[in-house]
């Protein structure tokens, strides 16, 4: 911004200057300062730039560099700034070179009003500063350092697919193991059941021919009744009965005897 | 010798000059500007930010114009009514251009207040035109009074405690109240907070851009 303002400034009293000439002159170093804008802004060299010192440089009184000090040290001692300085303002007030009016006392107000606040704000504004800057830090490092921990999980879990890789070969062992037994299990139940089906068949068959045996039985037996009923006569049964009658009545006669 | 009174300021800031982590000054710089332009791009929408680089720059030369004029010896620019009727007068005539271009009905019918009874209208629209021709004077005036007045106290205060000097416990009181004076006065701070504050009230009660 200030060396834009410098630039329009610099441009328009370039332009006053050289109003009178001509009119493409002032275009053509319009154009030179724009185009050459960039050497001037930035700091000509891609390079890092080198760090910012981390103290300012010592001043006393806020104003007067150390290195004043130093320099008049060899010479003229401890108090030689001071003499100096208490020697020119002396000289110039008592020459009226500088003469005291009533600015001296609004200058004399402002000044301790400044150095009122700056002594009392000073840090505070430069803990400020510092902390933009710090924070500014921080969230560059915080990205790293989520990218390198990002990173860091990304290897771990790398680590584990690789050692999960070699515990493959039994997880296909146990698979086999499972797929052979569900395959001899479906096997026996097939033979269970051609077993069984087979035994079906079979039970029917000798049902069948038990049956026939008995009804063969049966049969045969009930012709032989009917063919001894048959041939048990009508005399053979009187005679029968009646043989039962004596033999029974023998009986009683002993059976009477005995009680 | 006006010019390089106006031009000093710009001196005082320094550039931006491509390191990440700059030193304390361009850091508070940096964070100063982006809150006043925070502060005041928010009101506005998209199309009043192509204001934000024009308004920033005018607050951050008053500031510093003004803030460089409280010390002895300097001269102030902006206590000339020249310069900030210049500075008044074009932009407020944008601000008013830009609405009557854009959107002419709505920024007329700023003229009106809502909800006044019919009788009244013609006397307000009268009102209403005269408050918006007065503005741009109203800008211009007001800053340079508040700095004239502000200077001239000074002045004549430190004057009348430095003519005071022989006869002595007046003088003490005049300093102190030159001390308090200056205190305010350096409200300076708070002149540039209304300068575009009202340029910017302006500004959006057009919702023009």
């Amino acid at each position: 911004m200030p060396t834009a303002l410098i630039g329009t400034v610099f441009e328009s009293h370039l332009r006053l200057g050289f109003f009178k000439k001509l009119n493409g002159n002032f275009l053509i170093i319009c154009s030179v300062l724009h185009t050459s804008r960039p050497l001037h802004t930035t700091q000509q060299c891609l390079a890092p730039l080198p760090p910012l010192p981390e103290k300012g440089g010592e001043v006393r009184y806020g104003l007067i560099p150390e290195e004043f000090f130093q320099f008049l040290y060899p010479k003229t001692g401890v108090t030689g700034p001071y003499m100096l300085g208490t020697g020119l303002v002396l000289y110039l007030l008592s020459k009226e070179i500088y003469v005291i009016n009533h600015e001296t006392v609004a200058a004399a107000c402002i000044l301790s009003v400044i150095i009122y606040g700056v002594k009392k704000y000073g840090s505070d504004v430069a803990a400020f500063a510092d902390k933009l800057n710090e924070e500014k830090v921080a969230k560059a490092l915080a990205v790293k350092n989520e990218a390198i921990k990002d990173l860091e999980t990304a290897i771990e879990r790398e680590k584990k697919e690789q050692w999960r890789v070699e515990g493959r070969n039994y997880l296909f062992d146990a698979k086999r193991n499972n797929i052979a037994m569900l395959l001899e299990t479906n096997y026996r139940e097939r033979l269970l059941t051609v077993y069984n089906e087979v035994k079906k068949r079979l039970d029917y068959q000798v049902a069948m021919q038990n049956l026939k045996r008995q009804k063969e039985q049966d049969h045969m037996i009930h012709w032989v009744e009917k063919n001894v009923v048959q041939s048990i006569t009508p005399q053979q049964q009187k005679e029968s009965i009646a043989k039962c009658i004596l033999d029974l009545k023998a009986l009683s006669k002993s059976a009477q005897a005995a009680v | 010798l006006i010019l390089l009174s106006m031009l000093f300021p710009a001196l005082l800031f320094p550039t931006p000059n491509n390191r990440w982590i700059t030193n304390r000054l361009s850091t508070i710089q940096l964070w100063s500007l982006h809150s006043i332009t925070k502060q005041l791009m928010t009101p506005l929408n998209k199309k009043g930010h192509k204001w934000a680089l024009i308004l920033t720059s005018l607050t951050t030369l008053l500031l510093t114009i003004n803030l460089l004029g409280l010390l002895p010896y300097t001269f102030t620019p902006t206590t000339q009514l020249s310069m900030n009727m210049a500075l008044a007068f074009p932009l407020w005539l944008a601000t008013l251009l830009t609405g009557l271009r854009n959107q002419p009905s709505i920024s007329l019918g700023h003229l009106l207040p809502e909800g006044t009874p019919t009788p009244l209208i013609p006397a307000l629209i009268m009102i209403e035109t005269t408050s918006l021709l007065i503005r741009p004077l109203a800008l211009g005036v007001r800053l340079t009074a508040n700095l004239t007045a502000g200077h001239l106290l000074i002045q004549l205060i430190s004057t009348a405690t430095t003519a005071l000097l022989p006869i002595m416990p007046t003088v003490s009181i005049l300093t102190t109240s030159i001390l308090f004076l200056l205190t305010i006065l350096e409200v300076a701070v708070a002149m540039i907070q209304a300068y575009v504050f009202v340029l910017l009230l302006s500004l959006y009660l057009q919702e023009n851009i």
